[in-house]
């Protein structure tokens, strides 16, 4: 069809690459989007105690990773990590192989920076709440943790949830990058299988109708999300 | 008066936001039953008075009783919370937890915050709600409700704290005129049946109604305080009458 050559896509091992790459890049994305959001709550939980020291470290830490390329953050973690002596000896092989994989420095650095953008959609969720809110719930006799995890956190991610979407597709795409330090994800079975068929066009579509599968149904599952946690008065809610 | 009897007690309290004072010195007891109102331009410093009384903001000088508790000497969140349990607040707006029902919003804190028992909390829950006269809301988000019915959720929510004291800051204030007597007539049920109330209202009318005492607060002092039919009618300070002759 249009002069498409898919023959290869029969091959068993291509089709193994393509499975074992997508299984990772799942994983890639569900490790660090998970971090990122536990990052993006300590963050935003740290914003709220207003001690100068800690609002000031968190804005660092938002500013270099949300102000940097991914990919750079990624070469960063990779080649320092994995360099600065931090290193194992393997007990089967008895090799000195490096503490980190490259798929635990992609999953760490995309973790930081989904996790700085986290911060900053948290904080702004944190912040809208009406004053009179908190004012209410200290006056119930909450204390500061019982009223972030059980009225502020509850009505921030409510309104951030739109946020969070954006930011998590984001990371998923981001995750492609990853193959530049060889974690063997999506992106770079795709392209060893071009390297070794030159069906580059090929591989490049298929690989993109994965993405939009992948990615659909991540954004799918997030739009159920935000309707499951609508209330009414605020975001999606009526 | 006699200021050991009180319930609450207050003695030249100051607080300053920054450079700017904004208490001045205020004094006043309130006795267990009894409904005092505090009227007064606005600034002068009424919102400020209910949250010393209840901790939300501590005092820079001065003496904060309630019950037994020394207010002023309390500092962190803990020490706060059985005095929360005792004093409970109705604020202007945005009173209520919008991710919950109008009975979750009731049940929340006595659960969470005190640990009472969940069959016994949703009873206790329902018989306010009808109380109020919002049976048939308990389903309802604080976002489908009017303001009028979100502050008669408000108000059994803080009733459900089981207080000695309910602090009323405005609650009328951001109403639409319909709905104000109903959340009137609730708060006038409260004062008859011999809770313990401080208003802060600008219903002159309802003022001169359900209370022992009006207190008249300007520029962070209470210039003057009276029975209401003396207040009202005999104003005995200037500023006083200058006030009332502007709202009345
Ligand atoms: N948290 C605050 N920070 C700074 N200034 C405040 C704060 N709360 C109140 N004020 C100021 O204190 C004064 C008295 O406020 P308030 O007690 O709310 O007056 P009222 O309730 O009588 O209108 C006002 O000038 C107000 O701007
Ligand atoms: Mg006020």
């Amino acid at each position: 069809m249009f002069g498409l050559d898919y023959s290869w896509l029969a091959d068993p091992a291509y089709q193994q690459w393509l499975l074992t790459g997508v299984v990772n890049t799942l994983k890639l994305a569900a490790l660090s989007s998970s971090a990122a959001i536990l990052i993006g709550m300590l963050g935003a939980l740290g914003l709220t105690l207003r001690i100068f020291w800690i609002d000031a470290l968190i804005e660092l830490f938002v500013e270099v990773f949300r102000n940097t390329p991914p990919l750079l953050q990624m070469l960063f973690a990779y080649f320092t990590l994995s360099s600065l002596g931090l290193r194992v000896t393997d007990p089967s092989t008895g090799l000195s192989v490096p503490l980190l994989s490259a798929f635990a420095c992609a999953a760490i650095s995309l973790s930081l920076f989904g996790g700085a953008l986290a911060i900053e959609a948290f904080r702004s969720g944190i912040e809208t709440m009406p004053r009179a809110i908190v004012d209410a719930a200290r006056s119930l006799g909450y204390g500061r943790w019982a009223r972030f995890w059980r009225i502020e956190a509850p009505i921030a991610a409510r309104i951030c949830l739109p946020g969070l979407t954006n930011i998590l597709t984001n990371l998923f795409k981001t995750t492609s990058q990853a193959s530049v330090i060889t974690v063997p994800e999506l992106m770079y079975y795709a392209g060893q299988i071009y390297n070794d068929t030159f069906r580059t066009l090929e591989v490049m579509i298929l690989v993109l109708l994965i993405y939009v599968v992948l990615v659909s149904i991540l954004t799918f599952a997030m739009a159920r999300l935000e309707a499951l946690m609508a209330f009414p008065g605020y975001g999606r809610g009526h | 008066m006699n200021r050991v009897d009180a319930l609450i007690e207050l003695d030249n309290v100051r607080k300053s936001f920054g450079d700017v004072p904004v208490l001045k010195g205020i004094s006043m007891f309130v006795q267990k039953g009894e409904a005092v109102c505090i009227i007064g331009p606005s600034g002068s410093g009424k919102s400020t008075v209910l949250r010393c009384i209840n901790g939300l903001i501590p005092v820079d000088d001065g003496f904060v009783r309630v019950g037994a508790h020394r207010v002023h000497e309390m500092r962190s969140e803990k020490q706060m919370r059985a005095l929360r349990h005792q004093v409970a607040m109705v604020f202007q707006q945005y009173n209520l937890f919008p991710h919950r029902t109008a009975l979750e919003n009731i049940m929340m804190a006595p659960i969470q915050v005190l640990g009472h028992d969940r069959a016994e909390v949703e009873e206790r829950a329902r018989k306010l709600l009808k109380k109020v006269r919002l049976s048939e809301k308990a389903d309802s988000y604080p976002g489908q409700l009017s303001g009028g019915q979100q502050q008669r959720v408000a108000i059994a929510r803080a009733l459900a704290m089981q207080p000695d004291v309910i602090l009323f800051d405005e609650v009328t204030a951001a109403l639409d005129p319909e709905t104000v007597k109903d959340v009137l007539f609730a708060i006038r049920e409260l004062v008859e049946e011999g809770l313990t109330c401080i208003l802060v209202t600008h219903e002159m009318k309802f003022a001169r109604e359900v209370s022992q005492r009006v207190c008249f607060t300007d520029r962070g002092l209470i210039v003057e305080s009276a029975p209401p039919a003396e207040l009202f009618d005999n104003p005995q300070d200037p500023r006083t009458r200058e006030f009332l002759g502007q709202v009345l």
